[in-house]
């Protein structure tokens, strides 16, 4: 029997062109946008509450954070404690969510449960009242875990990546110094709550099978919140890069070091965008692309190597990542280099296309299998003001780019004069 | 409910299939019966060092990866104490390919010297970005031969020494291969969209002419009870004082299994935990704090560690933690706590089934522990446990005899 079968190949089949369900939306009673994207086959919903209220839009270290970590922190009906009681009787996972743009919170729950679900919802977003008490707690407890933070090598070094590329003034940019955690009080918390955790700030996603009263009760709970007058203006900072780009910082008695490649680059409502993620993937952004094969298959010198590209409102950064023995961590960096420099040289074979287009393919169609991904990657077209059609145009690039436009995209976004170089470790 | 159906061919493969059509995926979990307990206490490390290689290549396959790439899949795989995990999902139309892949290298490796002596490297520096490089990072490796003084869960999964890993040699991992990668040794699970024909077609023509194997069998020295208390103070140069509490509990397959996880629920499950509540909320006394148990097949560890808020005294933590387990015998307000796990557990575990991936891994897991009708009835296992239980086994398993701790002594704080 053994002798009969060949152990070559299957027939491989072109991936499924992606199906990607559209969402419908429609606007509370106060306007609030919602969308809603049926999916799935159990009685569950993900609820996202999603507000421009994150680090930029901040004008204190560490406030936008500590606002959003203080929500389920006492509201006015209930004890931190009940509050986080409840949510666990009803079997509800909370994820506070706190990014560079935008911050809020996610909720995963059983259907039957999605009355207590809003009504907890209505309290931890828009009835917090952020206890001295608990605020100075939260505080001596993020001044520890970031005490351990900074034990690691990759926490430095990224923190210094950002600074290097957006400056020490734009929340974008600047470290968290040790000072920080001082001073914050319940009225700073307030007066960023009552300003960017409104109305007008918000939108609401939800995915799922969609309980069928899920538009009245959103009425219901959260139609009729108003928002305060503000005329305050936004804080204003540059953003701008550093000039040093090579960045070197001591850790001893680290045994790997750090390394941190990249600059700013492109958003998603670049057109270039697509093609720029497709030359990503190549370069590192999947288990076989050209960063991990040579220097984590072929060199054994890091257990993992990887590259990304990411959108910001106002920018997008590229960057490189890999922890390194010492000794290998100066040939690791040639190699990066190495590596890009060829992507701008030679054209990428046949082969290699294929290999990456069906990957690539592979992976969107992961990215909408599902309400979970479906809603995530919904949020992260939405949060650029762009839709399913920069789905389809990015699923087009990958069937369509050809080796040429590759070789022009590296030229253009990979000038390796102008990317910054952080190391953390030992010297 | 999760139907699936079972089957297993005759060199002793079993094979478990879930059809769900609402994806337009295929999950596959490949489980050998093969951890870091099986290994040789002079060679430990070997069977994740031998996950690595299976990537290196397969008798037909130069390269795993590529081939799997090209049609739009995805893998990974790990290593615990017990089992060694392979998994992949890939867009329905090319599951032949993961077939085809997964067959070749239960067939015969291509083992190459190369390849090994790539991934010695690579899991050495896994070791030091995973252990070494990380504040507290060695904890666990120092709290398992504090707990475990002669079975093989004394040493950790990636090795207790990387002597170990260097000095392996090519004809150590053929005979690994040999004597514990075998169709008989091991559970297939299909998920998602892929029907049971399919399934059976595809996997008596991949993995049917794969011949049964002698696989060794397995006589591990069983732990003798702990008889007093065990104390290791060690000093590192870290930011806080951290603490670990590990206590031995009984095999997987115990009855009381689902009471200790209930425990560890009560105890640490989310922000309301007991833990939690008294001791970071309360009394300041942590920064953090967690609890769980190991899960193992054979005799596990219930284990509970957190880190300390500056100045307070280990002594004080640590008697703090008991008092807030001994807390659990006072009947006070215990039955809406009972009641707010068990429902917790519940939306967890639909959680974790709505996907694919988890539940090939879940199915094949179960089918070791002997049943994977656990898939459905973990719930109702967990539901299932009394208030009297709970007391039970508090005092059976929570006694200063069977306590090992571990001081993890900030350098930094005493200054």
């Amino acid at each position: 029997m053994m002798n009969n079968l060949q152990r070559i190949q299957p027939p491989v089949f072109p991936v499924e062109k992606v199906s990607i369900p559209e969402a419908k939306s429609f606007g509370l009673n106060n306007g609030v946008p919602v969308y809603l994207i049926e999916a799935g086959t159990e009685d569950i919903m993900r609820l996202e509450f999603v507000f421009r209220a994150g680090q930029i839009k901040e004008y204190k270290p560490l406030l936008a954070s500590t606002c959003n970590m203080m929500l389920t922190e006492g509201s006015q009906n209930y004890s931190p404690e009940e509050l986080n009681r409840l949510l666990d009787y009803y079997g509800i996972f909370l994820n506070l969510s706190i990014e560079k743009d935008c911050s809020g919170i996610i909720l995963f729950f059983l259907n039957k449960h999605i009355e207590k679900v809003l009504e907890l919802s209505r309290e931890i977003l828009f009835r917090p009242v952020f206890p001295e008490a608990e605020l100075n707690s939260l505080m001596k407890k993020r001044l520890r875990w970031y005490m351990v933070n900074r034990e690691k090598v990759q926490n430095l070094a990224v923190d210094q990546f950002f600074e290097s590329l957006f400056g020490k003034i734009h929340p974008y940019g600047y470290q968290i110094r040790e000072q920080d955690f001082e001073n914050m009080t319940p009225s700073l918390l307030s007066d960023f709550h009552s300003k960017y955790y409104t109305p007008e700030n918000m939108a609401v996603i939800i995915s799922g099978k969609i309980h069928y009263k899920t538009t009245e009760f959103l009425n219901s709970y959260l139609g009729n919140i108003g928002s305060r007058e503000n005329d305050d203006e936004d804080p204003v900072r540059l953003l701008k890069s550093e000039k040093l780009k090579k960045v070197h910082i001591n850790k001893p008695g680290t045994v790997q070091t750090a390394i941190r490649i990249g600059s700013a680059t492109i958003n998603k409502r670049h057109s270039d965008y697509p093609g720029l993620k497709i030359l990503d993937s190549i370069l590192g952004g999947y288990f076989g692309s050209r960063l991990m094969k040579n220097i984590r298959e072929e060199k054994g010198y890091t257990y993992g190597i990887s590259s990304s590209i990411s959108s910001l409102d106002l920018t997008g950064y590229k960057i490189i990542s890999a922890e390194v023995g010492q000794k290998n961590c100066q040939k690791a960096i040639d190699e990066i280099y190495r590596e890009i420099k060829i992507l701008q040289d030679v054209a990428v074979k046949k082969e290699e296309m294929a290999v990456v287009r069906n990957y690539m393919s592979g992976e969107m169609v992961r990215m909408f299998d599902g309400p979970f991904a479906l809603a995530e990657s919904f949020r992260s077209a939405w949060e650029f003001g762009l839709d399913s059609s920069y789905y389809y145009r990015l699923a087009e690039k990958i069937k369509t780019i050809d080796p040429d436009e590759i070789i022009e995209l590296a030229r253009t976004y990979y000038n390796i004069n102008d990317l910054y170089e952080i190391t953390v470790g030992s010297e | 409910m999760i139907n699936y159906k079972r089957f297993s061919l005759e060199n002793g493969l079993r094979v478990l299939v879930h059809e769900d059509k609402s994806t337009p995926l295929i999950a596959m979990n490949l489980l050998y019966n093969v951890g870091s307990r099986d290994e040789d206490p002079a060679m430990t490390g070997l069977a994740h060092l031998f996950e690595h290689l299976m990537f290196g290549g397969s008798m037909n396959v130069p390269d795993y990866d590529t081939p799997l790439q090209l049609v739009g899949g995805e893998n990974n795989a790990f290593t615990n104490n017990d089992i060694t995990n392979y998994y992949l999902t890939v867009p329905s139309e090319n599951i032949e390919t993961g077939f085809w892949l997964e067959s070749d290298r239960m067939l015969e490796l291509d083992f190459s010297q190369k390849n090994l002596d790539t991934q010695r490297n690579v899991v050495i520096e896994e070791f030091n970005q995973r252990y070494l490089n990380q504040p507290y990072g060695d904890a666990l490796l120092k709290l398992r031969p504090l707990a475990y003084k002669v079975h093989p869960y004394r040493w950790p999964t990636i090795g207790m020494d990387m002597a170990h890993i260097r000095n392996t040699n090519l004809e150590q991992v053929k005979g690994f291969f040999f004597s514990h990668y075998a169709p008989n040794n091991a559970i297939l699970s299909l998920t998602g969209n892929i029907g049971y024909e399919l399934a059976l077609k595809l996997t008596q023509k991949w993995f049917g002419p794969i011949e049964k194997r002698a696989v060794q069998s397995r006589n591990l020295p069983a732990e003798p009870e702990q008889t007093e208390d065990r104390i290791l103070t060690i000093e590192r140069d870290v930011p806080s004082t951290a603490l670990y509490k590990a206590w031995h509990i009984g095999p997987r397959n115990r009855k009381d299994f689902y009471t200790l996880d209930l425990v560890t629920d009560l105890l640490a499950g989310g922000e309301s935990g007991r833990l939690y509540t008294k001791l970071v909320r309360e009394k300041k006394l942590f920064s953090e704090i967690n609890a769980y148990l190991t899960s193992d097949i054979d005799p596990g560890l219930i284990i509970v560690q957190g880190k300390l808020m500056k100045g307070v005294d280990i002594q004080n933590a640590d008697e703090s933690v008991n008092e807030v387990i001994s807390g659990l015998l006072s009947k006070n307000g215990i039955k809406d706590e009972m009641e707010k796990v068990k429902n917790k557990f519940e939306s967890t575990t639909v959680f974790s089934n709505t996907s694919i991936l988890n539940k090939a891994a879940n199915l094949s897991f179960f089918e070791l522990l002997g049943d994977p009708g656990l898939i459905n009835n973990e719930v109702e296992a967990y539901r299932n446990v009394s208030y009297d239980m709970v007391i039970e086994a508090i005092k059976r398993y929570f006694v200063p005899s069977n306590c090992n701790t571990l001081n993890y002594i900030s350098t930094r704080e005493e200054k």
